[in-house]
């Protein structure tokens, strides 16, 4: 009985077979896919896809049909919000304009390091990524008042004024700078170390100096790296919290405190969804704006 | 004379970077040794009390486990659906590899206070409230493109060949994973855990929203710690998270020799 099936099987065509195995091949990358694309859809995609409805919803403070853009229109007509808006790009835009270069000119020089210590160098760069925003943020509240270490001397004998650098947007640049330099200097490395030897070497050959090797391969060369080095300060800077919550306090509020203020202190999710949202059409259209950019320059 | 004075200007350069990129951390760690009452305050005596301070703090050590389990539970969920996303994404060709894995990061460029938020509003249409298990996946969701990022590199040094191999000479395709594949990349999985099991113990803006007080994790203790005073007790618990984050990077250079990039 059995040895007639697995006859039957066995002669039974070569197409069954052949179906079986197509079917495998073809289907078990799906199924390795799916935990993750599961996990993202379920606890990204979904939750998402809520904070926009949440955001179309009357509440508290406003009354209007739903669904509406009430809360949108509310929030863009009051100059206070719009301020969140506007200083929420200007950091971010700032610290992007600053760290970009200084991370670009230590990403080359890491790369010509000898070996040794250009290991050290990029360790160092990832452990302040595992440190995490939350303790440096504590160094700088400290670093940064008026009777810090930093500060503290200069302003005692008189060198400068009292600075009063808490509370200030410049104060949140600084620290945003600091958090951005290690993920902008460790993409920026990777491009750099890409970059094929024999280029340098023609260009010398050629009787060119050390800037035209810089202006001729090192920075067209590293323009996608730069392109995903100012993307990752931008969204980093626009959407960190600790730092702005900290230095800048309550006077200088960008989307992400406003967020959590419409969350924990008055209770209004529809609001801190619409807000969410406006946080994450201004990084898109950031994004958009920065691919066309460098995209004038990529050939 | 003048390569070797623009060299020197360069490592110049460079040791400024890294002096400001250290500046807040290093001033942390002294001002956790430092035997004054107030913070900041001027150089005094040596002292550990601030660190036996933590110990006397229940708070801090009941918030450190619910972190611990939290991060353990998240970096093992987001290593093990990379690991098998990672699989398929080096050992099937596709028409498309660059959108799926531009797909799988893109919880890189979703603002964490946006993920809290929404992983909230979740849990309230369902009913949930704040519970464990919404934050665990929050924070699998958001180290998993680090992981993947690491594990996706350990197969991209892998030979293909190796796997057909073992399957030629005989070994089911359970054993060659168990035999040569796992092995081979033990390396990345075990420094894609520990990467991801930092970036959720230190992460504070996910877990904002998400927590109460029984699940309250240590960044969120902290945060609400700071808002009342800051004192060298503080100084010393970000300290401690400091020195888990140098062990860390010096065990994954040292043991494992894997950075995020090189």
């Amino acid at each position: 009985m059995s040895t007639s099936t697995s006859d039957q099987a066995a002669l039974g065509t070569a197409d069954h077979a052949s179906a079986r195995a197509r079917f495998s091949v073809r289907h078990i990358p799906l199924i390795l896919l799916a935990p993750s694309i599961v996990l993202l859809f379920v606890f990204l995609v979904l939750p998402l896809a809520i904070i926009v409805l949440t955001s179309l919803q009357p509440n508290v403070l406003l009354t209007f049909d739903a669904p509406g853009i009430g809360n949108y229109g509310y929030m863009l007509s009051k100059s206070y919000y719009l301020a969140v808006i506007v200083r929420t790009v200007r950091i971010a835009f700032v610290t992007t304009l600053i760290g970009l270069p200084i991370s670009f000119l230590a990403a080359i020089l890491i790369y010509r390091l000898d070996e040794r210590f250009r290991n050290i160098a990029l360790m160092g760069l990832t452990f302040p990524v595992l440190t995490g925003p939350l303790a440096i943020v504590l160094g700088y509240m400290a670093l940064l008042t008026d009777g810090g270490p930093l500060f503290g001397p200069m302003i005692e004998l008189g060198l400068i004024p009292p600075l009063k650098l808490l509370g200030t947007e410049t104060a949140v640049i600084i620290s945003l700078i600091q958090f951005v330099l290690p993920f902008a200097v460790l993409t920026l490395y990777t491009a750099v170390s890409r970059i094929p030897q024999q280029l340098y070497e023609a260009v010398t050959s050629l009787g060119g100096a050390r800037m035209s090797c810089f202006l001729h391969v090192t920075l067209p060369l590293s323009l996608p790296g730069l392109l995903s080095a100012s993307i990752i300060c931008f969204s980093l800077a626009a959407s960190s919290y600790v730092s702005p919550y900290y230095l800048g306090g309550a006077a200088q509020q960008t989307l992400t405190t406003l967020i959590s203020q419409f969350i924990l202190a008055t209770y209004n999710s529809q609001l801190a969804a619409a807000a969410a949202v406006l946080l994450l059409v201004v990084m898109l259209v950031t994004i958009v704006a920065i691919t066309a950019f460098f995209r004038k320059f990529i050939r | 004379m003048s390569a070797r004075l623009s060299s020197l200007a360069g490592l110049l350069y460079l040791a400024t970077i890294y002096l400001f990129v250290m500046a807040p951390i290093l001033f942390i760690v002294v001002m956790a040794f430092n035997d004054a009452t107030s913070f900041p305050a001027p150089l005094e005596a040596f002292t550990l009390r601030w660190f036996a301070a933590i110990l006397d703090q229940p708070v801090f050590l009941d918030a450190a486990w619910t972190s611990v389990l939290l991060a353990v539970l998240a970096a093992i969920v987001a290593c093990c659906a990379s690991f098998l996303s990672a699989y398929a994404l080096w050992r099937w060709t596709w028409r498309s590899p660059d959108a799926i894995a531009t797909f799988l990061t893109s919880p890189l460029l979703v603002p964490q206070i946006v993920m809290g938020l929404a992983m909230l509003q979740l849990a309230e249409l369902l009913g949930l409230g704040t519970n464990f298990a919404g934050l665990v996946a929050v924070h699998a969701i958001y180290v998993m493109p680090f992981g993947l990022r690491l594990i996706m590199t350990g197969f991209s040094h892998l030979d293909l060949s190796l796997e057909e191999a073992g399957q030629s000479l005989g070994a089911g395709r359970l054993q060659t994973w168990r035999e040569v594949t796992l092995p081979l990349l033990r390396p990345n999985l075990v420094a894609a855990f520990c990467f991801c099991f930092m970036l959720s113990f230190v992460n504070l803006p996910l877990s904002m929203f998400l927590t109460n007080p029984s699940t309250a994790t240590l960044p969120t203790v902290m945060f609400a710690y700071i808002e009342s005073r800051i004192d060298p007790m503080i100084a010393a618990l970000a300290t401690v998270i400091i020195g888990l984050a140098a062990f860390t990077t010096l065990a994954l250079e040292k043991w494992l020799k894997i950075r995020l990039v090189g």
